[in-house]
């Protein structure tokens, strides 16, 4: 077993980023992004990868994209604003279907939204992992290096300033997540001339002479690729929720803290309950159902006006015991979470949405 | 929160120390095998702002917030922006204080109900010669109190942590962590 | 001495399949355009440098973005303006691929300025090659940051009017002002002689490529007689009277060459 370290979670995921095969990265100073383009700047060079500091964020996703349709292991990242900047090469990997891994370290709220229903183009989704500690984190990386090439699309990890700053001691150690289809599309120039030449290309018309599926049956083909990977990649954690008629709904660092007071409030009698989505995309709707079958009320927690709100209220077994008990919460410097994340208040909000209902 | 987890938050002004004394404790931790979180929270003055470093050790990996919910110690080596580690802390907690600045009248409004050691850690360091180990001193003197790592681990991970224009504190410092434990080993 | 001419000399198979023909199919552009020529002289330099098995090409989105099915190279085409970018993760990966851009005027110096700008600053060892006909032809025919003054465009009807529209963008002089720059030059598929001046631009460019040297520019200014409302056969006077004089043909000189450092 390897040995502890005491790593803030940009230093983490670079390094399970690296034990994940990850040589080459880049991206724009942005924070609390900017801590993991430092952590790669010092770290690749030293694997014999490539860490650029692009001049713009959509000139380092589309480094990223170029890198990884050579075949590289390859990522890039942000925060909200910058992932922004990104959605229409996000859309075009998912389209010309190149691997890669989109870290969004986001500011000071939840950008569900940002994750699961994007703003790029076309019929695409964007598997999205959202770890609750650094720990859990460094496992997430690994696993999407997997999962971008398993199913040759962009992915995210999401995270947050928390996440970036906190330092926790964990141990980094490889993985195999199993085998990997054949990389038989990656650009490595050696058919050129040969009359087999290849083509990443959104519209996968192929050559004059090896036609192509075209946009239709290509997009449909992917579109279909996007619901396999939706009933075969949902991820989720149901903690105490087997008696609970309180289910609170949260994901990321707001999980982490809605689980302490899960404990604090099961520690004076109430049976109250986490339901935790792990992949925001694929939203675990199976999961949630079933966990949710006997609750009396299923509160969403998440920092923001309401984002996962909505797929709770359209997968939970009952809609009309759903409320909304999160909220807007930013820090007077604008580049952290306000008040609201924080045991006390969260406990508050659990017990006065418990009190006086049914 | 429970017993398998120790929370400690360590607060103060920019400049006495509070995110290298924070992190060599949590790093001491870590280089003994023990799982430990450090969230450090600080303004962006170099001198005179607000440095609070939360740490918790344990031996099982984590559950603890990054913010705490609660504490089992609070050491204060300033009063000012002391308010969160004297909320946070359990009324049956550990309050460590450093008494060269911290008075019983700036403590608090009300007295804790826990146990309180006040250390003059300002003027200690002074007469070790060496004013910057006053968080040191304070170190040694939890690390003796509650047993969380030793003072060799602690002298390793500071050595560990100092930037090579600072290297030569690293003696000075040794000494402070001895003195600190030395300090509450009576107690 | 009679000689047979009723079948090639033997050995002329051999030689036929020795040098395949890169391009794959007929392109589906407009009569006089001089963009299908650019691409021939393109890969006829790839392949006598012997390097076609070894090229990935990056395209960029305009008329030209269809060769991406009749060229026999390995090929990226990607988002509008972005080629440079695509471009520079490709060769920082794979530093001994020989790696060219193929792009418009409307991707390079409208939507992808910054990104070629900065991946000639940062001396990246790829080709660009800018197709430059001064307008957006895939889309109908509208202005560029390349439409010279007193062009027809779609968006400039009555004739591009600095006082209106602006001046034009002269990318290649931008590049060539630039440290980590090796080698910056235009030429024109306009005439025979223009053609073969230009397959030699192009040649060097790769050879510096090859050399290591940093990056590279050629910049190819091409026909588009439907995009100028002119008849097709016009097309070749209309670039020698309007474009050239806006972009002087030859190599340019560089500020590296010139010792100049940042």
């Amino acid at each position: 077993m390897t040995e502890l370290r005491l790593l803030d979670g940009c230093t983490a995921i670079t390094e399970a980023a690296l034990t994940a095969g990850c040589r080459f990265f880049a991206g724009y100073p942005m924070s609390p992004f900017t801590g993991l383009l430092e952590a790669m700047s010092r770290r690749m060079p030293e694997e014999n990868g490539t860490c650029m500091n692009a001049e713009s964020e959509i000139e380092a996703v589309n480094m990223v994209l170029g890198a990884a349709a050579a075949g590289a292991r390859a990522a890039t990242g942000s925060c909200g604003q910058g992932i922004a900047l990104m959605q229409e090469a996000i859309a075009e990997m998912a389209l010309n279907q190149t691997p890669a891994v989109v870290f969004n370290m986001a500011r000071n709220q939840q950008d569900y939204f940002q994750c699961t229903r994007g703003g790029g183009w076309g019929d695409y989704r964007t598997l999205t992992l959202a770890p609750k500690d650094v720990p859990e984190a460094v496992e997430h990386t690994q696993l999407l290096f997997w999962l971008a090439e398993r199913y040759r699309m962009p992915v995210i990890l999401y995270g947050d300033p928390i996440l970036a700053q906190t330092q926790v001691a964990v141990r980094i150690e490889p993985r195999d997540h199993g085998p990997l289809p054949p990389r038989d599309w990656v650009l490595d120039g050696s058919s050129g001339g040969t009359g087999r030449s290849r083509q990443v290309w959104t519209w996968a018309m192929g050559k004059a002479t090896d036609p192509g599926p075209g946009p239709d049956r290509h997009w449909r083909a992917i579109a279909e690729k996007f619901s396999e990977v939706a009933a075969a990649e949902q991820r989720s954690e149901s903690y105490r929720t087997e008696d609970a008629d309180t289910i609170v709904v949260a994901f990321g660092t707001a999980a982490l803290f809605v689980a302490h007071v899960v404990d604090e409030l099961r520690a004076r009698g109430l049976r109250v309950g986490l339901f935790r989505p792990v992949t925001l995309w694929p939203f675990p709707s199976v999961a949630l159902a079933a966990a949710t079958r006997r609750a009396t009320r299923v509160l969403v927690f998440e920092l923001n006006a309401g984002q996962m709100l909505d797929d709770v209220r359209q997968y939970v077994h009952d809609r009309d015991t759903v409320a909304f008990i999160g909220g807007v919460s930013i820090h007077e410097s604008g580049l952290a979470f306000g008040p609201l994340l924080d045991a006390g208040p969260i406990r508050e909000r659990i017990l006065s949405a418990s009190e006086g209902t049914r | 929160m429970g017993i398998l987890e120790r929370e400690v938050i360590l607060c103060g002004i920019g400049g006495q120390g509070i995110q290298l004394i924070g992190k060599a404790l949590a790093l001491a931790a870590t280089k003994a095998g023990r799982y430990a979180m450090l969230a450090a929270d600080y303004g962006g003055e170099m001198r005179g702002g607000p440095s609070q470093a939360s740490v918790v050790i344990g031996d099982a990996p984590l559950r603890s917030l990054p913010i705490l919910a609660s504490s089992a110690a609070a050491v204060l080596m300033h009063h000012k922006f002391s308010a969160f580690a004297r909320e946070r802390l359990r009324p049956d907690g550990l309050l460590l204080l450093n008494t060269s600045i911290v008075t019983d009248t700036v403590a608090g409004e009300t007295a804790h109900q826990g146990r309180v050691v006040g250390l003059p850690v300002t003027a200690m360091a002074r007469e070790l010669g060496a004013p910057q180990s006053a968080g040191f001193i304070m170190l040694g003197a939890y690390a003796g109190l509650t047993g969380v790592v030793t003072a060799a681990g602690l002298e390793t991970a500071m050595r560990s942590l100092l930037p090579p224009y600072r290297a030569q504190h690293g003696d000075a410092n040794a000494r402070a962590i001895a003195a600190g434990l030395a300090e509450v080993s009576s107690l | 001495m009679t000689i047979d001419t009723s079948a090639p000399p033997p050995g002329a198979d051999q030689v036929a399949a020795a040098r395949p023909d890169l391009i794959l199919g007929d392109h589906g552009l407009c009569p006089g355009c001089g963009e299908p020529v650019a691409l021939r002289l393109l890969l006829e330099v790839l392949q006598e440098l012997e390097i076609v098995n070894r090229t990935i090409g990056v395209v960029g989105h305009g008329c030209y973005g269809s060769f991406v099915q009749i060229m026999d190279v390995d090929v990226l085409q990607c988002l509008h303006g972005r080629a440079p970018s695509c471009a520079t993760g490709i060769k920082r990966v794979r530093p001994s691929a020989v790696v060219f851009t193929l792009q418009g005027d409307g991707d390079m110096v409208n939507e992808g300025l910054q990104e070629v700008l900065h991946t000639a600053a940062r001396g990246e060892n790829v080709t660009c090659v800018l197709l430059n006909n001064g307008v957006f032809g895939d889309t109908g025919g509208q202005q560029t940051a390349t439409t010279v003054i007193g062009q027809r465009t779609k968006t400039s009807l009555a004739g591009r009017d600095p006082a209106t529209h602006g001046y034009p963008i002269p990318v290649a002089d931008l590049v060539a002002s630039l440290s980590g720059v090796a080698y910056v030059a235009r030429g024109a598929v306009s005439t025979p002689a223009a053609v073969t001046r230009t397959k030699k631009l192009l040649r060097k460019a790769f050879e510096h490529q090859l050399a290591g040297d940093g990056f590279g520019l050629v910049e190819v200014l091409t026909m588009c007689p439907t995009g100028w409302f002119v008849p097709a056969a016009d097309g070749p006077d209309y670039l020698t009277g309007s474009m050239e004089a806006a972009y002087p043909l030859g190599e340019l000189p560089l500020r590296s060459a010139m010792g100049g450092g940042v």
